[in-house]
This record gives structure tokens, sequence and C-alpha cells, in this order.
């Protein structure tokens, strides 16, 4: 039998040291109250506790957990075993997720500034003064100096309204979001090559793949479910897991092999692994010949780093012999000078892509799309898989992964940047006409022009053109690079900062007005994550104070401003209601969404989602039902065929020099998500990494005398900052190259950034620029 | 003729290898095409997979002395856990920040074992084929908080927890991840009050049953 | 192992500061007076160190202007001290 429990023993001392304390201080001051017993209100024991299924609050894979309530008090939480994508186990911040809703200073009730001092109010005086604000803003300098900047953590229905409203309502294009900053690039890689957006294949692909090549992809910590789930198929099917990286990590670790690379050179390497497949015959011609074209782009396209830059590219069809000419530059032993890679694991990985026995799956994330060749790195990924026809198929699988719950969800799927609708482009007078029916507006209302991507966003916060910015879910003012400029252009005379989030950030603290909002599963709503997966979750507990859903605020500022009629939704339906409408924008085959009885009674499901059924796999007519093809279709391309790109190396903007002789890369940890407002109140993740560091290669730190703790100051030509050394800790960069992750708001790595960008996705390099590093 | 016949029979075999060899090499070429295995069921994580994968060992840990001086007890494993179910923190400074589990904690978090460095006996996990172990346990590095936090942690189910006098007490926890029983609840790691008296009797399911709801709660049984 | 009250007096207009320091203290519980500027402090610290560490975090708050200690108890049972 158990022996007996001791422990009760501890808690009544404790009650009786109270006890002992409240009646020294009646006797001091009588009639002194205290607050009851502080456990009064919670919840009680912990049988019985209901379980509900929700989408995890964190990253891209989109887990499905469990999450216990007791009490209405969300309390524990556990993996969903029946989620095809987690099949029950999380990972550490899935697990605590619950608790980043309970951090003792979440916002309750809306803040005004008023001569420099933040005012409480109730929700609906700020609502009348945003709704105010943005009349006189659009009256006096007119619809496009009004904008929205939001979110890959938006739901659904929030990127839903806010496009309906901007765009369709008042009239602007003003329209961005953070996953501008994450996953840009992977779209406009996707549109350049397929002509339509997201992957082909799916997380089951992982399962039947052979290889996995891991493109600066730190996967064991930052998408770590899914590692897991290449661990577990290494243990089972014997599987091979290359890491191809500029920095040693757990990933690394874990590997059968890594492979370093210099910052970069992902570019030569890329063009290298093609050059030996054509060279060894490994191409699949009679793919290649069916379902592919050539096409040569622009070269030298500059970096984004003026004001105003504007770039457009242009493909020319081209053939494979002249992409043989071209891939002459790109000889394993030529490129092996430029990468530090050697050409024995060039060749070693070509041949990897090239045995026809072997299903391959490609795996990246922020390493490929925070690049200013960010378009063209993706494109060359996939003219790997291509050129060897292994794509579409289980286990054959360029896999681009995503950073946040929804940026596929909302950010691509709804369209929430500048030049996009629910359904296509704005440029597209019949996409424009498709919405307006849709929205009930007139077509004239959207503009057929996209006006600023999110970097131009804030240079036109900056130069005035945009006086009004609405932020929500996101925290610009960690995340934007080349930070303390595009601070200063908040801070400017003249302009209006609307904040809805959570917690105190430092972007509440530039905010005119800082809305409370009711995040996750305190409201009801709807992500879609990186394998095309829609899922849902309804309200399981109250949200603090008077917080709001983003969706209801935009609605009812949206009536405010007279749109009443498109706005129309009741407040106890209007999730539903504003599903429906928008799936109404994709119907079809390619892009249909499951209704919302399917998504509140599985873990998710597909799209497209036709007669009942998800798609696994796109583009493959066995299943695919949008193909209209045997075989192959590619038919986000009007010939259906996809684009096999001639893309050459071409340096960074910003490389180390004498002054400034070191490469500065940023990233996450495991413990942190984004920018830490969430998982810093998390007291086991905080307490598991509480601060910002810098990792230096360990020969680096020998050279400067530096050991592990030593205070580090690093320089660039932006910003400063004194960080604590981590040599041979978490991380190694390769020599000549140091890390800082960006979680932290005391230790702003992103003062240090730079603000280029790939000119065709218009998204930054984070992981890229040049500093100097002194012993302090 | 007998020359001829031979000549034109080699003639034969080579052109006979030459499409052999033609055709194996491009069916090589094809199996990059060929299409996976049917799509798969969901395998659910089951709930009985590991419940005897220690029951090997039932017998050792009967004849197991107990080292009272270093007991740990039900107060210090649940302090170090965010609530009743969480995954535990690591309590203890760790070598190599890179590791992945296989090489590195499970040398001491497979079987247990006394652990001179630590003094103390390490905990056996109950799912030793996930090795990515810092995707769910972190190290502890700082005492404070960022800013403080109203978590509601609910205090862990009483070990008292029988239905009547001699029943056997019920499964207050979930098994998701720890359904195998014998790894935290015998051998000198396992906390003092819920270490079992009886390891030998390995089908712990026959006696001990679940006692928390799945998903919905739909109240007491009535007809 | 010591579970020990005190009766903490905060600086004059610092009493919310005095409360978020105390409660990002883990070995300690706060219990605020809802009327008076006084609360209710329990530190509970698993040995010698621990307790010196937990005074020299709280000796070094500016929000807090007195701390008397009230009641402490070890968790082995004997009683410390009284008042």
């Amino acid at each position: 039998m158990f022996t007996k429990r001791v422990t009760p023993r501890r808690e009544f001392l404790k009650k009786m040291a109270i006890m002992a304390a409240v009646s020294t201080a009646t006797a001091m001051f009588p009639g002194i109250l205290f607050a009851e017993e502080q456990e009064r209100n919670l919840p009680k024991g912990s049988g019985d506790m209901e379980w509900k299924k929700a989408p995890c609050r964190f990253c891209g894979v989109g887990c499905g957990v469990l999450v216990g309530i007791s009490e209405g008090k969300a309390v524990a939480v556990k993996g969903d075993p029946k989620s095809p994508v987690n099949k029950g186990l999380c990972c550490v911040k899935g697990y605590h997720s619950v608790m980043s809703m309970y951090g003792k200073d979440r916002l309750r009730h809306p803040l005004v500034k008023r001569n420099g001092r933040y005012e409480k109010t109730t929700m609906k005086e700020a609502l009348d003064l945003i709704a105010s604000k943005m009349k006189e803003t659009i009256k006096d300098h007119g619809k496009d100096s009004v904008s929205i900047y939001g979110s890959g953590q938006w739901t659904i229905p929030d990127g839903y309204v806010a496009s309906k409203l901007f765009k369709g309502c008042i009239g602007t294009n003003n329209v961005e979001a953070n996953a501008r900053l994450c996953m840009a690039s992977a779209v406009t890689g996707f549109l350049t090559t397929f002509g339509s957006d997201e992957p082909m294949g799916c997380y089951e692909d992982i399962d039947h793949a052979d290889v996995f090549i891991l493109w600066g992809n730190n996967m064991a910590e930052m998408h770590p479910v899914l590692f897991s789930r290449l661990l577990d198929q290494r243990l089972k099917r014997g599987v091979k897991i290359i890491d191809f990286a500029t920095r040693t990590t757990r990933t690394s670790a874990a590997a059968d092999k890594s492979i370093l690379f210099n910052p970069q050179t992902d570019l030569a390497v890329a063009n290298s692994i093609c050059y030996e497949i054509i060279k060894n015959g490994w191409v699949n011609h009679s793919f290649v010949e069916k379902h592919c074209n050539f096409n040569t782009g622009k070269t030298d396209i500059g970096y984004g780093l003026e004001d105003g830059f504007k770039f457009k590219d242009k493909g020319t069809p081209s053939s494979l012999k002249a992409f043989e000419k071209f891939l002459e530059d790109y000889a394993p032993e030529k490129v092996e000078k430029m990468s530090g890679v050697s050409a024995k694991d060039i060749k070693y990985m070509a041949a990897l892509y090239g045995d026809p026995n072997k299903k391959i799956m490609s795996l990246w994330c922020m390493g490929m799309n925070q690049h200013t060749r960010g378009t063209w790195i993706n494109n060359l990924v996939y003219n790997i898989h291509l050129l060897t026809g292994k794509i579409s198929t289980p286990g054959n699988s360029p896999f681009s992964l995503t950073g946040q719950p929804s940026a596929c969800g909302t950010v691509r799927e709804v369209g929430t940047l500048t030049h996009k609708l629910p359904h296509g482009v704005v440029m597209n007078k019949k996409h424009r006409e498709f919405a307006a029916k849709i929205w009930d507006v007139p077509v004239e209302n959207i503009p057929a022009k996209p006006s600023n991507h999110t970097v131009e966003m804030f240079r036109a916060l900056d130069s005035g053109d945009i006086k009004f910015m609405w932020i929500q879910v996101t925290n610009p003012m960690v995340t934007m690079p080349k930070l303390n400029r595009y601070r200063d252009a908040t801070k400017k005379e003249g302009r209006f900062i609307v904040v809805s989030d959570i917690y105190p950030t430092p972007t509440t603290d530039i905010a005119d007005v800082i809305l409370p909002s009711a995040m996750w599963i305190e409201r009801e709503g709807m992500y879609g994550n990186s394998e095309r997966r829609t899922q849902y979750f309804e309200q399981m507990v109250q949200p603090p104070g008077e917080a709001m859903s983003d969706t209801w605020q935009l609605v009812e500022v949206a009536k405010r401003l007279g749109f009443e009629k498109q706005f129309y939704y009741k407040e106890e339906t209007h999730i539903e209601e504003i599903y429906n409408e928008y799936r109404r924008h994709h119907e079809g085959k390619k892009h249909n969404m499951a209704p919302l009885e399917v998504l509140k009674a599985q873990p998710g499901a597909q799209w497209p989602y036709v007669d009942g059924k998800s798609t696994q796999w796109r583009f493959n007519a066995k299943y695919d039902p949008a193909c209209t093809k045997e075989g192959f279709d590619f038919y986000g391309k009007k010939d259906g065929r996809a684009i096999i790109w001639e893309r050459p190396y071409e340096p960074a903007p910003e490389e180390p020099d004498a002054e400034y002789p070191f490469w500065l890369n940023t990233g996450r940890v495991i413990e942190h998500w984004h920018s830490g407002s969430m998982t810093r109140r998390i007291p086991v993740l905080h307490r598991a990494v509480p601060k910002a560091y810098v990792e230096l290669n360990p020969g680096d730190a020998k050279k400067m005398g530096v050991k592990n703790g030593d205070k580090i100051r690093l320089t660039s030509r932006r910003g400063t900052i004194v960080l604590d050394a981590s040599v041979d800790e978490r991380g190694i960069p390769t020599p000549g190259q140091v890390f800082v992750p960006f979680f932290d708001e005391s230790l702003l790595i992103n003062e240090l950034t730079l603000d280029a960008y790939c000119p065709i996705s218009k998204q930054p390099d984070y992981k890229k620029c040049a500093v100097k590093v002194e012993k302090v | 003729m007998k020359r001829v016949f031979i000549i034109f029979l080699f003639s034969l075999l080579f052109i006979a290898s030459v499409v052999t060899i033609k055709n194996s090499y491009k069916e090589g070429r094809e199996t990059a095409l060929v299409y996976g295995t049917e799509v798969t069921e969901i395998p659910e994580l089951l709930h009985e997979a590991a419940l005897f994968s220690r029951s090997h060992l039932a017998l050792d840990y009967k004849d197991m002395p107990v080292d009272p001086s270093k007991e740990r007890n039900l107060d210090s494993y649940y302090k170090n856990r965010a609530f009743h179910g969480a995954p535990p923190s690591i309590p203890h400074v760790i070598s190599d920040e890179r590791n992945m589990g296989g090489k590195n904690c499970l040398s001491c978090h497979q079987n247990g074992g006394f652990v001179q460095k630590f003094d103390a006996y390490a905990p056996v996990v109950p799912h030793p084929e996930k090795i990515n172990c810092r995707q769910c346990h972190v190290p502890q590095n700082e005492k404070n908080l960022f800013k403080p936090t109203e978590f509601p942690k609910l205090s862990a189910p009483n070990i008292h927890n029988k239905a009547l006098i001699s029943s056997p007490p019920v499964i207050p926890h979930q098994l998701q991840l720890h359904e195998n029983c014998l790894a935290c609840h015998a051998g000198p790691s396992a906390p003092m009050e819920i270490r079992v008296s009886h390891p030998e009797r390995v089908n712990c399911r026959q006696c001990h049953a679940l006692n928390n709801k799945e998903t919905l709660d739909i109240g007491d049984f009535t007809r | 192992m010591s579970i020990i009250s005190y009766l903490a007096y905060p600086t004059k207009g610092k009493r919310a500061e005095l409360i978020e320091k105390l409660e990002a203290i883990e070995t300690c519980e706060v219990v605020p007076s809802k009327n008076h500027e006084l609360l209710i402090v329990v530190s509970e610290t698993n040995n010698k160190e621990e307790e010196e560490a937990f005074k020299n975090l709280v000796n070094e708050l500016e929000s807090l202007d007195l701390l008397s200690m009230v009641s402490g108890f070890d968790t082995n049972g004997n009683e410390l001290k009284g008042e």
C-alpha cells in the first residue's frame, strides 16, 4: 500500500503563519480587511475537468491541443491524440500555453493617451474615439492616410473583417500583416514557380520520405513537434536527416549529417546541386518535358534600402539547354570556395536528391524566407525537386514551414497583404469585381494598385503619408528591423496609433489608444496551419475586464464609420456568419474551405476540401480533384506547367568588412515565441531563458579572450547593445558570425538589424548584417 | 554452323541483357514517381502501449531496498510542474546544451539509479522513445518572474482517493505520455507517497481504474 | 525548511509596486490588506541560504518601508519564533 502523505502539514503551517499575521494586524489596526484567502476564487480539486479541443496558440505547425477547463479557468493542456498533426504530443510552449492568459498585468480596460498620460476609459468611448479619428484623418488627408497592420496570429475572422473594412469599405490597400516579415518570400516563391500559394504536400509526407534536408531550419527548437515525427521515423525506418545551416544547433546534434555554409551562399549551393543532377543524368526527363517550363528572371535586383524603392520581376522563357549553360558557373569545385561547403558534401546532397529510389523532403522556414534573395532561394529548392520530379507525391515534398498559427490561414488565404484579396489580387479587375460582389460594396471602392508593404508602410508613417495606423496582435516595436528609425516615426507629431493587445509591450508604449483584446480561447475563431489545415476553436473562458476580440473591435468601428450594411453580423453568431461569407470567396475545387460543422467536429480539415474530403497532395490527379490532366497538373499556371527559374548567386547588401567584421544572425529559442510578450509571462519558460544573449563561435571567443557570461558590446551602423556572451551553449555560429535571439524587449537586437528586403517578396532579411563585436 | 549458333546465342543473350538493363533502369527512374502507400489511419497515442514496458523488471523492483535518506516526496514532485500533468522542468545543471536525449539525458533517465553528482536517484522517464527531451523539459535558470502571474494552479489530487476504505485507489492523472506505471511508481526515485508496495503485480490497471474524464463532462451516469 | 510570516509597510504611494515586486519572488506569497497600507508576506524557504537570499532581495526593495516578523515555523514541526 501507499505510505501516508505528509504534505498537508506544510500548507497548514502556512495558513497558521498567515493567521498569526492577520491577528497581529487586527490588534494594531482594528477593522483591517485582507483579501480573502487567495485560493478562494480558484477552482477546487482537479478530477472534474472538461477537455476541449483547440489548435495551439503558438507556431505554424498547428498542433491540436486539449485544454482542461475547470470552473471557468483554463488550468491544464495536453496534446490531442486525435490530431493528425501532433498525435498527442506538444512542446514545452504548448503544454504551458494557457498560462499565457493569466499574467497579472493583462490589459483589462482601454487606455487613452491624454497630455502624455494614459487614462482608463470605457470600450464604447475608445471605439468612438477611434472611429472619429479615422473619419477625420480620411477627410483631411485621404483614404490612403489610414492603415491597418495585423498579424499571422490574427484569426481568420479578424483578418477577413479587417480586409473587408479597409479594402472594400474605406477603399485603401493599406492592409498589411507581420507575416510579411515571416513568410512573404515563401508566397512569392510558390507564386513564381507554381502560380498557387502554399505547400502541395502535407505533414504526412514525413511518414513516407526517406531523406530529410533541412535548409537553414533549426527544427529541433522551432518546429519541435514535427521534428519529433522525423526522429520517430528514424527509429522506425532508419530515415536520414541532413542539417544544412550556418549555425550548429540541437538539430545538427540530432541530424545524421551537419553541413555548414557561409551566409548567403545557399543560393550558390542550390544551383550547384542542380549542376550535379544534370551532369550525372539524374534529371527526370519525362517529368520535366511534360510538366515544366524554364524561365530567366531579372538580375542585380537591389535590396530595397531606399525609401519608395520599386521593383517588378519579369520572367522570359528559356530552355533546359540555357539552364545547363547558366549552371556552368556553379560546379561544386567552384562553389566550394565561396560557400565553405566541400565539393564532396555538395555532391553528397545532390546524390540524395538524384537517387531515383529515395523519397526526399526539403524543409525550411525563416532561414530561406528572411533573405534578401528569399524568393530566389525558394525557387531554387523547387528547381531541384522539379528537375528530379520529386514533388506532389507522398514523401516527395518541398515543404515551406511557417512560424505563426495562422500565417497561412489568415494572411495568405484571407489575403491581408496590400496586393491581395481573399480570392486573387487587387490588380486583377475580375478579382476585384468578385470580392466587391460578396462584400456588397461598389467595385470602384477597391483600388487597383497595391499601396505600401510593411517596411514601406512604416516609412510612410515616417514621411507623413500615413497618419493613422491600427496595430493588432503583433509587436512591431520589437520586431521591425532598423527599429530606431521606425520607432521614431511612430512618435512624430500628427500620427495616431491604435494598438490592440493583451499585455503592455513596447508597441503599446507608442500607442495613442490601447484596446484590451480577448485572446485565443477567450473568444471563438479559426487558424490555418502550414499544411493547409483550418482548425476551429470555441470560446472556453471569459476574457478579463472589458477585453474584446479583435474581430468585434473592427466590426464595432466599421459600424461607427457607417458600414452597418456590410457589417450586418450579430454578436452571438458573428464568427459563423463571417466564416460562411468568407467561404464564398474560395468556392471551387482549387480552394474550397470545409464547412464550419466539419471544423467543429474534427481536428481541422485541409483545403481544397471537396466532396467531404481534405486534399493531402495538390497538383497530383490521384489525390487532387482540381487536376484536369492525367498525372500532374500545376494548375496555378495557365498551361499547367511549373517553372524552373534561373536565379544566380548575388551577395548580401551588407557584408562584414574591416570596421564591422562579423555577421549578425537573429532568431528564436524553443522556450520563447515571437516577441516574447506571452511566453515571458509563463513562469516555466521565463525561468528557462530569462534574457537575450549573444552566441559566439568558440574560436572567435578564444581569440578575443571572451568567456561564457562576459559582457559583449555589439554595434552595427544602426545601433548598439550590450549582451552576455554564450560560448558553446545552445548554438555555435560559424566563425565570423554571432547569433542573438530577438524575444527580449529590454535587449532589442532589431535596433541593429538592417531593413533590406527581397525586392520580389518585400520581406526583410533578419539573418544577415554586419556588426562589430567588443568585449566590455 | 555450330559457331554461328553460339554467336547467335550470345548475341541473343547480349540483346536480352541490354533490354533488361534498359527496362530496369527505366523502372528505376520511375520509382521516384511511384505513389506512396495509401493514406494511413492516424495511430492514436495508445494509452495501453507502454503499460508493460518496464514489467520485466518487476521482480527487481520488488526486491529493491528503499533508501530513506534519498527519498523524494510528492511535494517536491509537484513543485517541479506548472500544473498537475505538465512536463516537469529540469532541476539540475545540464552538461550539453545541444544534446539529443539519446546521447545524454537517457544515460541517467532511461533506467534510473543513483547519481553521485546530484546525490539523488534519477527519476525514470516513462517515454524513452521520445528523444528530443528539451522539446518539453526546460531548465530553470532564474528565480524571479518577468511579470507576476495569476495562473490558477490547482492543487494536485489527494492520494487518498479510494471509493471504499478497502478498495484500490484510482488513477487520478492523465495517462498520455505517462502510461508506463512502473516508471514513476516503483524504484528508489519514485516519490514515497506514490510508490507501489506490490510492483510484481504488473497488470496495474487490473485493479486501478482511471477517474478522469477524457473530453466532455457528462455528469453522473443515469439511465 | 521554514515558513515565516511578516507584516510589510510600503513606502508611501508605492503599495502597488511593492506587491508586484514581492509577488515576483518565488519563495514568497503576499496577502495585501484591502483598507490599510499593510501587507502580509509569507516566505517559504528550503534552507538557510534561501532564507538569506530572500531577505537580501527584500532588503533591496525601495518600495518597502518596514518589515516586521510575526511568526515562523519550520516544517519539521518546531515553532521557531512567535509573538
